[in-house]
Formats: structure tokens, C-alpha cells, sequence
């Protein structure tokens, strides 16, 4: 084929390439259609069958929530639920250190942040946080630092895991008296939970 | 079925027929004359851009039957070309058909060269279809276009001659076993019905004489002679053959039956004697084309732009379909997907009057219940130092030499950090963010000193090993390092000292375990 037949066969091949342009738009744009059609159903499919499982668990989620209800207030109550409440875990201290009969604690509270063992717990839609708090108090011997954690633990001001703990013993030098003999260092971290607003039952 | 036009070119007319729907639709003749040629290029001017085909009845033919070693492709392109310009010197109008193997042992091929002798006949009523613009599909002679009609009439003799008469003589063809041999026009005179029953005798037995000449067909062999009467006039004369010649059939087709057999009406019959080769033609054209290829680039530019558009509307088609189809699979699942919402509302709708009946709570049920149980979990999962304080007190109760002077403790994913025991690590709040990776388990650092000492190394190293054994096999226990002893007697480090130094006065035999626990189960 040379120019000349180029030439005179110019019209025909500019119309078929102008109908393949459009051919392939024409394909190209009811394909992204039926693609969209296709993932709409998907999604569609996705949310009706969501829709049925709820149906047929809605039996099964009564009963769970006439049994999880009053705990779940309890754990809002005490603070493990929503916001932090700090000044239910300093009251909690200075009555764990009264009930102890230590000889006071100083504290440190770190800012929130989320709770770096959550994912051992499977939260799923919950965000655990935490906050840690160190404290330094002295014991007049080891076994109170025990009775000092139990006491925290039974003030009802939150829930909270210890990290790590440090003893030392101090020098008196040989004198037996009612004294602090032991330093100790601790840290706590105070763990709570948000509900997403998702998660939020839907009321009438 | 496509338009084509349709030419038949002789020495006295030129009949021009428009091919239309499978039939001729129009059929008109022209002087071959000035007048003649400028009416045959008005009737161009109304059939701009049809194909033409062009069909010669002319004395100046010349048919050779000759036999080619067998060869493929280029060679059989060169070596016919070849043989087409040694015959035919002084034309450019030739062509070579190959009618089949030789069944001799080297199988030659056999073919047919035929050529317009002079191409000045039909030189300007090709100018003028070529300066329209318009494309010529081929340019053939006419007793090759006249074998169609042994198909038509489905005629089976083995040795046929066609005779017909046209306006520039009588044309005979033979055809033996129903293939083109040997075809000639006569100029002779036909005028009165007595005259020209002995002429049309005359004529085939010169012709049978010429045939046995060339060895094509013995005079004592079976002849069948088929004469087109498309006027209805030779009566008489084909009677007058068969009885002058005992040994030959004479068949006469009249008018009536050439029109029905070949689908041609009779107007167009008396028209002109070439509406029935037009026609023939108009059906399929022979393959033994005269047109060279200069002649032939319109036309193979033609074939050219119709197969872009036949492509062009085999694409429009497929893309019709294609699109078609993905709009009615749209329309499809768009259906699925209302049907699907429907019923989601509808089961959304069922669920919603349920939950009325649930007691008021201020999350959903799986939230509820996985924040107790998290909660519990975190409960009974606590560690405290509690642990290691009574494993010591146990280990402390047998080795009363020991003293304790600090205790670290940590539940982490790493261990205590044995050099950091003097303050706690970082908090947490200042690591890095994104969660611990690996499980937690307990590990403790003791930092004590063995009392009384009184410098026997020995001694106190015991003591500590010891120590370490008694803690080691707890079952809690995962592993007990001896991290500093009171003499470092480790052979890669260095160890120095003087033995009149008095360990009584103030030395004091320290060491450090890190004790690391079993992971919760």
C-alpha cells in the first residue's frame, strides 16, 4: 500500500477509527456501569444479609442485654466506661494509702493514650485507653505494698494494671522503730473504654 | 447485492446495463460512435462510484491452452508473467487462467493464456469510465463470460458448441467436458433464411474441421450443437443443421426458455444480444480477467473502502451488542439491588419494632457485652508483684545469708532491664505508639549481698548459685541469670586485685539475678 492509496482510502479509515473510539467508549462506559450496578447489589447484598442475621439474633440480643446491662452501668459508674475519671483515682489513693497506713504517695499522671495491649482483648469496635499514673510511697515493710494495691484495687475508682514496681529497701542503720523501710515506685495504668457513637443502639 | 455496472463492447455497439438487486435493471445500447460515446458518458454520469465490469466481443481474441511445470507462489507469478509477455507483445489486456494438473507423471499445470489482441477497441469507452473516477472490477472475453451459461442451463454433453448470432457474426464456442476451449467469431453473410441455414452449417463443420486441426476433438466424435434463439427466428435453420448433419444434435433455445431458465425477462432479451452474457456476468464474474493491475487500483481501492466500512459496521455491531448487553446486565442488577434494599428495609424495619421491647441501654448488645467481658478479663488477668515476693520469701527461708536490698519487678513484653533497676523504665506513655507486639510475661531483678562475709569468695559464690538453684526450680520459673557475682570471674574480662588486702575490714560480697517468668497460659 503506498501514499497514494493512503491518501484515497483517508475518509474510510478516519471513519473507522472514529467508530471504534466510539465503540470503545460506549463499551468502556456501560462496562463502568454494570460495574457499579454490580458492586451496589454487592454492598446491597452485603447490608440485607447484616439485616437478617440481626432479625434472627434479636431474640439472643435481649437476653444479652438484660444480662450485661447492670454490669455495664457498674463499669460506667466506677469510670471504666467513657471519660477518665482522675479524681475518683486520687480519692482512691489517698483512701488506699489511709487503709494501708502508709506514709503518703506522690503521684504522676501521663496524658491518654490508647491502651498498647488492646489488641490481646479483640476490642472490635471498643477504644481501650490508658493512662499512666506513677506513684512513689514508702512501706513500713514489703507486705504492705500488697495490701496498699488491694486497697486501690477495692475503691471502685477505675480498673488499672501494674506495669512495674520497684523496692528499696532503706538504710535505718540498725534502728527498729516505727518508721518507713521501704521505698517503693510503681506504675499503673488506668484503663478505660469509649463506645463509638456506631455502636449506639438505635432507640425509638 | 451490491450495484455494478455492466459494459459489452463490440466493434458496431456498446451496451451498457445497470445491475441492481440481483438482476439488470436498466440496459441500454450505444453507437460505436462519437454520438454513441457521448451518450454512454451521460449515462456514466449517473452511475458515479459503481464498479464496472467490462466485457469484450471482439475477432481480436486469442485463446492458448499450454501446460507449466508445477510451481507455487512467485515462481508461478514470474514464470506466467513471463510466458504471458512472450505471447503477448503488443497488449497489456491478458490474462492466465490455471484450469488444473496435467495427469501426466510430472503433473504440469494446465492453463489457459487469453488476450484482447487490440486494445485500441475498447481503449475510449475505458477512458471514459476511468476519468469518472469510477473503479473497474475486471475486463473479459466474451465466450470466456458465456461459459456461465453451461451452469444456467445445466447442459452435460461432452463436446458442446454455443452458437449464437450477434451483431458483428456468428459466435461459436466449444466446450468439452463442459470447459472452455475454443471460441470464434465469423463475419460472414447471414441475410436471407435460406442463405444462412447453409452459412450456420457451413460454419460449425469449419468450425468441427478446425477443431480436429488442433486435435481437440475427432470428426467422427459425438457433437451437440446448442443454438440461442433468443429472437425466436432460427426455427428453421436449427432443423436445417440437424439434417445436414446426421451426426450432431441440434438444440434450439427460443426466447421463452432462455428467459425462464436464466431469470431474464424478455424486454431485455430483445433488447440486446448481450443482455444474457451482461447478465451472466452481473452474476459471476469469470476468472480470467484482462485487466492489468493499473487498471484495476480504483477498483482495488473500492474493495478496499468497502471492507473498512463492512469493518466499520461489523464494529458498530459488536460494539452494539457488547454495550447492549453490559446496559440490560445493569439494568439487571440494578433490579437486584432495589429488590435486595425492599427487603432490607423491610427485615430493618421488622428488627426496629423488635428492639421496642428491649430494655433501654446505651449501647448495642455486642458492645455491652464485650466491654464487661473486658473488663473482667482485665480483672483476672492482673498481675501484681505478689508473685515474686513469695517465691523469694521461700527461697530467703533456706538461705538465711542472703539479703535483699532492692527488687525490681515488670509484666511487659520485655524483661526488667538489668542495668536499670535503680529507677523504673520510661512509662509507657512516652513509648511508641501503635501497640506491643509479643506476649507479656513477669521478670524481676534482685539486687542483694551475701551477710557475714569475710572475704571467701569461694563461699559466697556458692551461696548465690544456690540461691539461684533453689529459685530456678519453682515451676513458675522460666530461667535465672546470675547477672553480677562478687568476684567477676569470667575468663574474656580482665581481673585484678591485691592479696594483702583484708576482706574483713569493709568488702562485701554483692551480686544481681534476674529472675524471668513462665507466660501465662
Amino acid at each position: 500500500m503506498n501514499q497514494a492509496d493512503l491518501q484515497a482510502l483517508r475518509n474510510p479509515l478516519l471513519v473507522v477509527a472514529g467508530v471504534a473510539l466510539l465503540g470503545a467508549l460506549a463499551v468502556y462506559s456501560s462496562g463502568r456501569l454494570m460495574i457499579a450496578a454490580r458492586q451496589q447489589l454487592a454492598q446491597q447484598q452485603v447490608q440485607l444479609k447484616d439485616a437478617r442475621t440481626r432479625l434472627q439474633k434479636s431474640g439472643d440480643e435481649k437476653d444479652i442485654i438484660v444480662r450485661y446491662l447492670e454490669s455495664f452501668r457498674q463499669l460506667e459508674r466506677n469510670g471504666f466506661v467513657g471519660d477518665e475519671q482522675r479524681i475518683n483515682w486520687l480519692d482512691g489513693l489517698r483512701l488506699a494509702n489511709q487503709q494501708a497506713d502508709l506514709f503518703g504517695v506522690d503521684y504522676q499522671i501521663g496524658a491518654q493514650r490508647p491502651y498498647l495491649h488492646a489488641a490481646e482483648f479483640s476490642p472490635g469496635p471498643l477504644a481501650l485507653n490508658q493512662s499512666v499514673m506513677r506513684v512513689r510511697f514508702r512501706l513500713l515493710h514489703e507486705g504492705d505494698l500488697d495490701r496498699f494495691l488491694v486497697s486501690l484495687a477495692r475503691q471502685g475508682a477505675g480498673i488499672f494494671a501494674i506495669d512495674q514496681c520497684l523496692l528499696r529497701r532503706i538504710d535505718t542503720r540498725g534502728v527498729i522503730r516505727y518508721q518507713p523501710n521501704v521505698n517503693a515506685e510503681c506504675d499503673l495504668s488506668w484503663i478505660t473504654v469509649r463506645v463509638s457513637a456506631s455502636g449506639e443502639q438505635k432507640k425509638p | 447485492m451490491a450495484d455494478k455496472l455492466l459494459i459489452g463492447i463490440s466493434a458496431q455497439t456498446v451496451t451498457a446495463a445497470h445491475w441492481h438487486g440481483g438482476k439488470i435493471v436498466e440496459c441500454l445500447t450505444f453507437a460505436n460512435d462519437e454520438g454513441g460515446q457521448a451518450d454512454f458518458k451521460d449515462f456514466l454520469d449517473r452511475s458515479a462510484d459503481t464498479p464496472t465490469h467490462i466485457m469484450v466481443d471482439a475477432v481480436e481474441e486469442d485463446y492458448r491452452f499450454e501446460t507449466l511445470p508445477h510451481a507455487y507462489g512467485s515462481d508461478r507469478a514470474d514464470m506466467v508473467g513471463r510466458k504471458l509477455k512472450q505471447h503477448y507483445r503488443n497488449t497489456t489486456y491478458m490474462a492466465a487462467t490455471l484450469l488444473g494438473r496435467d495427469t501426466g507423471k510430472r503433473r504440469d499445470d494446465r492453463y489457459l493464456f487469453s488476450a484482447l489482441t487490440n486494445p485500441d477497441l475498447i481503449a475510449d469507452w475505458l477512458q471514459a469510465v476511468a476519468a469518472r473516477g469510477m473503479p473497474i472490477a475486471g475486463i473479459y472475453l466474451l465466450p470466456v463470460v458465456g461459459a456461465g451459461l453451461l451452469d444456467k442451463l445445466d447442459v452435460k454433453a461432452t463436446n458442446l458448441l454455443l452458437v449464437a448470432q450477434h451483431a458483428t457474426g456468428l459466435r461459436l464456442t466449444f466446450f468439452r467436458d463442459r470447459q472452455f476451449r475454443l471460441s470464434r467469431l465469423t463475419r460472414g453473410d447471414s441475410g436471407r433464411p435460406e442463405n444462412r441455414t447453409r452459412y450456420f452449417s457451413e460454419e460449425i463443420s469449419n468450425t468441427r474441421l478446425y477443431l480436429h486441426a488442433l486435435r481437440t476433438m475427432t470428426l467422427d466424435e459425438h457433437l451437440t450443437v446448442l443454438l440461442i434463439d433468443r429472437g425466436d427466428e432460427l426455427q428453421e435453420e436449427a432443423a436445417g443443421v440437424a439434417r445436414e448433419n446426421p451426426s450432431l444434435d441440434c438444440v434450439r433455445l427460443g426466447r421463452s426458455e432462455l428467459a425462464g431458465r436464466l431469470g431474464i425477462n424478455n424486454e431485455l432479451l430483445e433488447a440486446s444480444p448481450y443482455a444474457i452474457y451482461l447478465h451472466l456476468l452481473g452474476l459471476k464474474a469469470p476468472l480470467s480477467n484482462l485487466a492489468p493491475a493499473s487498471t484495476m487500483v480504483g477498483y482495488k481501492r473500492f474493495q478496499a473502502r468497502r471492507a473498512i466500512y463492512a469493518a466499520c459496521g461489523a464494529l458498530s455491531v459488536a460494539a452494539a451488542v457488547w454495550t447492549g448487553t453490559n446496559l440490560y446486565q445493569s439494568v439487571m442488577l440494578s433490579g437486584d439491588t432495589e429488590y435486595a434494599a425492599r427487603q432490607t428495609a423491610l427485615l430493618s424495619s421488622q428488627y426496629q419494632e423488635i428492639t421496642r421491647q428491649f430494655p433501654q441501654a446505651p449501647t448495642s448488645a455486642e458492645n455491652l457485652k464485650k466491654t464487661v467481658e473486658i473488663a473482667q478479663r482485665l480483672r483476672a488477668t492482673a498481675h501484681t508483684p505478689q508473685k515474686v515476693m513469695a517465691l523469694l520469701g521461700r527461697a530467703l527461708e533456706v538461705s538465711p545469708a542472703i539479703v535483699i536490698r532492692e527488687l525490681g519487678w515488670k509484666y511487659g513484653v520485655t524483661e526488667i532491664e538489668a542495668e536499670g533497676a535503680r529507677t523504673l523504665e520510661a512509662a509507657p506513655s512516652a513509648a511508641a505508639p501503635g501497640g506491643a507486639a509479643g506476649q507479656r510475661k513477669e521478670s524481676a531483678l534482685i539486687d542483694g549481698e551475701v551477710r557475714p562475709f569475710r572475704g571467701d569468695y569461694r563461699s559466697a559464690i556458692i551461696t548465690i548459685n544456690g540461691f539461684a538453684d533453689r529459685l530456678a526450680e519453682e515451676p513458675e520459673v522460666s530461667e535465672v541469670k546470675v547477672v553480677k557475682l562478687p568476684l567477676n570471674v569470667n575468663p574474656a574480662l580482665s581481673l585484678s586485685g591485691n592479696t594483702l588486702d583484708n576482706p574483713e575490714q569493709g568488702g562485701t560480697a554483692e551480686f544481681k539475678l534476674l529472675l524471668v517468668f513462665k507466660p501465662p497460659k
